[in-house]
């Protein structure tokens, strides 16, 4: 968060359903949303709620090779780049 | 002869004085590469708030009131050249507290003005509240512009 004050209150509503995209008049612009790890979340997991295919985790872990070295270790609070294009 | 004299003089002291003149006159600049001009870098210049937007990614009628259904989109303008990276992040805004609703990135290439555009939709529908985007620009930690906008 830009300010910090991310705060996950009780009282604050769940936006974990919120669908979004992005596009460019740019030639081969590339799109990704950024997501942060939960705990329980796996590459298939995150797979299958972001881009609707479970098996689609390769592409996850193509675009993070920067930070993951092993698909199955992820940790909560890592940000992740979902392809989107 | 006297005429003959006459007449020199003049053409003599103008010559003279051409070749004078020449001497005074600055040697030519030495030849140098032409000269090139590095485009501006990329730099927002507008974001737009809307309920769509047109083949051109613009918002064809700004408004920064929707409704729990709608699909909300952010219009942003680019001039400049060169590698960008362009971030919008959303949240929702309760007082002194925020929640993120989403972040999206588009990385682009651009030769020239682009025209980006960044949409969100919640399926259940918008909590009734407040709002707003911040549109970063590369790895800046302040935003290059800032939306609010409200669900009622």
């Amino acid at each position: 968060m830009a300010n910090g004050k991310d705060d996950k209150d009780d009282d604050m509503p769940d936006f974990s359903d919120v669908q979004s995209g992005a596009s460019s008049t740019a030639p081969a612009a590339q799109v990704y949303q950024t997501y942060e790890v939960k705990p329980g979340d796996s590459l298939s997991k995150i797979a299958k709620q972001l881009l609707g295919d479970g098996n689609a985790w390769k592409k996850i872990f193509d675009a993070n090779k920067d930070i993951l070295k092993d698909p199955n270790k992820i940790y909560p609070g890592q940000k992740l780049k979902i392809p989107k294009s | 002869m006297k005429k003959l004299v006459v007449t020199l003089i003049p053409l003599l002291l103008a010559a003279g004085a051409a070749c004078a003149k020449k001497e005074e006159a600055p040697p030519p600049p030495p030849p140098t590469a032409p000269a090139t001009t590095l485009p501006a870098p990329v730099s927002v210049t507008a974001v737009n708030l809307g309920k769509a937007v047109d083949a051109d990614k613009k918002v064809s009628a700004p408004t920064e009131a929707f409704g729990p259904k709608d699909t909300i989109y952010a219009s942003v303008e680019t001039a400049g050249a060169g590698h960008a990276k362009l971030r919008a992040l959303w949240s929702f805004v309760k007082g002194e507290k925020t929640a993120k609703v989403d972040e999206t990135t588009i990385e682009l290439d651009a030769t020239g003005p682009t025209t980006n555009e960044f949409h969100i939709a919640k399926p259940s529908g918008w909590p009734k509240g407040d709002y707003r985007v911040e549109i970063f620009l590369g790895d800046a930690a302040a935003p290059a512009m800032t939306k609010t906008f409200k669900v009622a």
